[in-house]
């Protein structure tokens, strides 16, 4: 004790250096716990978004449907609007909007069924949005007039993408087993499939399994998506009348 | 004595109120350099008790110990060898229960609860050169 009385500034440092230090980590820890919490809070409030994004957005398709059948109607029912409701019925039935029906295929792909052995890349034995675009784009080729996706009418605007591990179609995701409906002759939409060298064979490579089936009377539903356009409007001096 | 625990008050009231943080990237070598502060400072209390207390070895063994400590650790990272952290952490902590330990036999033997022989130090195996290091 009488040494310190020698060099009392430097014993005081002493204590001054652990206070401090210990005070700043103290801070220090203090401010990474709240960024901890702050990431879950925000986590928790962005789930509880896209959960009630979700829910508005199947709200509005449901009225969407709704408002699209009482235009239909109103339109029928009037005489002096019967061409003009043919006309439209026609349009509609171009743009998918009309729920169709004849005779045509089904096509199932699901995940390959092979185990995956080691050093093999275990993404070669799923399904990707390009296998499907692949089948989409033959059956279309063949001659298909109306396809659907699990559900989803395939139109002009329908995109087909990778979303992580599933697939979306019109905005909504979807996951293997994919069942394709398309109407078209029945035949040449199952030769475009399982040609010799075609996509049915590269896929069955992986184990990838897809199944094509003659059916005489399919179903393929309406575009139930969004069809606002923000930017194209219509050229009407180029339009032929 | 109360020197040091003026400071610590002065030093604890400089970190809260300064508006400084460290950026957190640097708390690692912060936090053993806390610990080997930590360390030296009971081994030093442990020594006053001791009676082989040196306040040039308590002094230099403060600062060196923390710098060491923080700069083996920044010296690990830099190497790929990460888990020297831990190494730290472990050794550090190991010293810092055995002066505790130390301290308290003394004060128990100071305030007569403990009986048996006189021993100035209580872990004869490991002789007091705590505040040396």
């Amino acid at each position: 004790m009488e040494r310190v009385r020698r060099m009392p500034w430097a014993t005081a440092l002493v204590g001054v250096a652990l206070g401090l230090m210990l005070s700043m980590q103290f801070k220090v820890q203090r401010q990474v716990a709240l960024a901890d919490l702050a990431t879950v809070q925000r986590m928790e409030k962005l789930v509880a978004q896209l959960a009630e994004a979700e829910a508005h957005r199947d709200e509005l398709a449901a009225e969407v449907e709704a408002l699209r059948q009482q235009q239909l109607l109103s339109v029928k029912t009037q005489n002096e609007y019967q061409a003009l409701a043919e006309r439209l019925e026609q349009a509609q039935i171009h743009a998918g909007l009309l729920p169709l029906m004849g005779p045509g295929v089904t096509v199932v792909m699901a995940d390959s069924s092979l185990p995956v052995t080691a050093g093999e890349n275990p993404n070669n034995f799923i399904i990707h949005d390009e296998d499907v675009l692949r089948v989409v784009n033959e059956l279309q080729a063949a001659g298909a007039e109306a396809i659907s996706i699990n559900g989803q009418r395939v139109t002009g605007r329908t995109e087909i993408r990778c979303t992580g591990p599933v697939v979306t179609i019109n905005g909504v995701r979807t996951a293997p087993p994919l069942n394709i409906v398309a109407i078209g002759n029945p035949d040449e939409l199952e030769r475009a499939i399982t040609m010799k060298g075609g996509i049915a064979e590269s896929l069955r490579f992986w184990g990838i399994q897809i199944t094509v089936k003659k059916e005489s009377l399919v179903r393929v539903p309406a575009y139930t998506a969004r069809l606002r356009l923000d930017y194209a409007q219509p050229a009407l001096e180029e339009v032929t009348p | 004595m109360w020197i040091i625990v003026l400071g610590f008050v002065v030093g604890i009231l400089l970190g809260v109120l300064s508006p400084f943080t460290l950026p957190i990237a640097y708390s690692r070598y912060l936090s053993i350099a806390v610990l080997a502060a930590l360390d030296t400072a009971f081994g030093g209390l442990r020594a006053s008790m001791e009676g082989t207390y040196d306040n040039t070895i308590f002094i230099s063994g403060f600062f060196m110990n923390a710098l060491l400590a923080a700069g083996l650790v920044y010296l690990g990272d830099r190497i790929g060898v990460e888990s020297l952290y831990m190494a730290g952490v472990v050794a550090m902590g190991i010293r810092l229960f055995q002066n505790l330990g130390i301290i308290r036999r003394l004060l128990l033997r100071r305030w007569g609860l403990l009986n048996g022989p006189e021993a100035a130090h209580p872990h004869p195996e490991e002789p007091a050169q705590a505040e040396k290091e």
